[in-house]
């Protein structure tokens, strides 16, 4: 036989029910031998009834009245408890946010400091910048101007040079008396060689002319 | 339905008398305005009883039944309100009381006065009296000094005595020691107290 406390510890029910031993199972019906058995009632005296029914009675009030004191004073400190943590933690917090602020103002004062100094620093920086870009400008404008003026007076001496309606009789004569031919080939060393008909002097020979020349 | 020779069969009961309908269902106008009691509340001194004032049969299905509405009186006091029975009305319980001794559960009504005031405070016990005192030291809580614990009661509406209020002298006064036996015959030759 297996125990039955074996049986009522496992994780799933086997067997639904664990009868007691010599006992029916709880969906038998009444044996047939128990049928039309009537139990016979118990037997109580007036004077016992009435004394039971009063000690009872006095039980019931007793206990109901003690209970009912320890459950109101178990709500009282209850309350009290709640009502004590409450105003400590109240407290606790007021506490915590005076820290704080006190932290964040040394912080806030610490951050100012260093704020100053750096925007001294920047301000500085950002004065020295703007004067050299002053001065850079200026001395580009300057440049610009002598470059400008140095045109000019370029321009002033060609001017000299230039075909005015007075001198163009003049310079087509010139033109026509000296005629430029623009044709011309280049060798390799970079000898220009005028006109269409120049005839090619050898390289060496030109050299040996050229060595006997000097 | 009624069979005057009864023969009991199976577990015996307190009940003593027939169901509502077999009374009523035999009256002239269903009994309206006959007087009809509960056996069982025969146990109390004061008269319990009913005044049937409205009857309503009921189908076939629930042929034990009947829906009675009643003026109720119980214990030697009226309710103000009508009080249906129904579902206890299969109950073989009742009892019709004939119109000539109708005289005697209203006479009794009237003569009903008396009052019992219940205390709302109850002694401590003894021991529970010393442990309150330590107990209340070790938690720094201020003594008591009246060893009295508060009593709470059922609510009921059938409630006979009434509980006092304020400081309303109570007629009855409960104690937490054995009391006043109720049948000393029971507590002979034992030295009480």
């Amino acid at each position: 036989m297996i125990p039955k406390n074996v049986l009522l510890k496992r994780v799933s029910p086997l067997i639904s029910q664990i009868a007691e031993a010599h006992r029916k199972p709880r969906w038998e019906p009444v044996a047939k031998s128990k049928i039309y058995r009537i139990p016979k009632r118990p037997e109580i005296s007036e004077e016992e009834r009435l004394e039971l029914l009063r000690i009872n009675n006095n039980y019931k009030t007793q206990m109901r009245a003690i209970r009912r004191f320890y459950h109101e004073e178990m709500m009282r400190e209850l309350s009290s408890l709640k009502s004590a943590s409450s105003e400590m933690s109240q407290k606790l917090e007021a506490e915590e946010w005076e820290k704080c602020v006190h932290l964040n103002e040394e912080w806030n004062k610490e951050v100012a400091a260093e704020r100053e100094q750096r925007r001294k620093i920047e301000l500085a920086a950002m004065e020295e910048y703007t004067l050299k870009r002053m001065e850079e400008k200026d001395k580009e404008m300057r440049e610009k101007i002598e470059k400008a003026s140095a045109e000019i007076r370029l321009q002033k001496e060609l001017s000299a040079t230039f075909i005015t309606p007075d001198n163009l009789e003049a310079a087509i004569d010139a033109a026509l008396a000296n005629p430029i031919d623009y044709n011309f080939a280049i060798d390799l060393k970079g000898n220009h060689f005028y006109g269409r008909d120049t005839p090619i002097v050898n390289q060496d020979k030109k050299d040996n002319a050229i060595n006997t020349n000097t | 339905m009624t069979t005057q020779v009864i023969k009991y069969v199976g577990r015996t009961t307190n009940f003593k008398g027939k169901t509502l309908w077999e009374i009523v269902g035999s009256l002239k106008n269903y009994g309206v305005g006959r007087i009809i009691v509960r056996s069982v509340f025969n146990r109390y001194p004061e008269p319990s009883f009913m005044k049937i004032v409205k009857v309503e049969t009921c189908p076939d299905e629930e042929r034990r039944r009947v829906r009675v509405w009643v003026e109720k009186t119980f214990r030697g006091r009226k309710s103000p309100q009508l009080t249906e029975i129904y579902r206890t009305s299969y109950k073989p319980d009742y009892n019709l009381i004939p119109k000539d001794e109708e005289y005697k559960f209203l006479e009794a009504v009237k003569s009903n006065e008396s009052e019992v005031i219940l205390p709302n405070t109850i002694e401590m016990p003894p021991l529970m009296k010393r442990f309150i005192v330590k107990d209340h030291e070790k938690k720094g809580l201020e003594t008591i000094k009246e060893y009295v614990l508060p009593l709470s009661y059922n609510h009921s509406p059938n409630r006979v005595a009434r509980i006092a209020k304020g400081d309303e002298k109570p007629t009855v006064k409960f104690t937490m020691g054995l009391g006043k036996p109720a049948s000393p015959s029971l507590y002979e030759g034992i030295p009480l107290q």
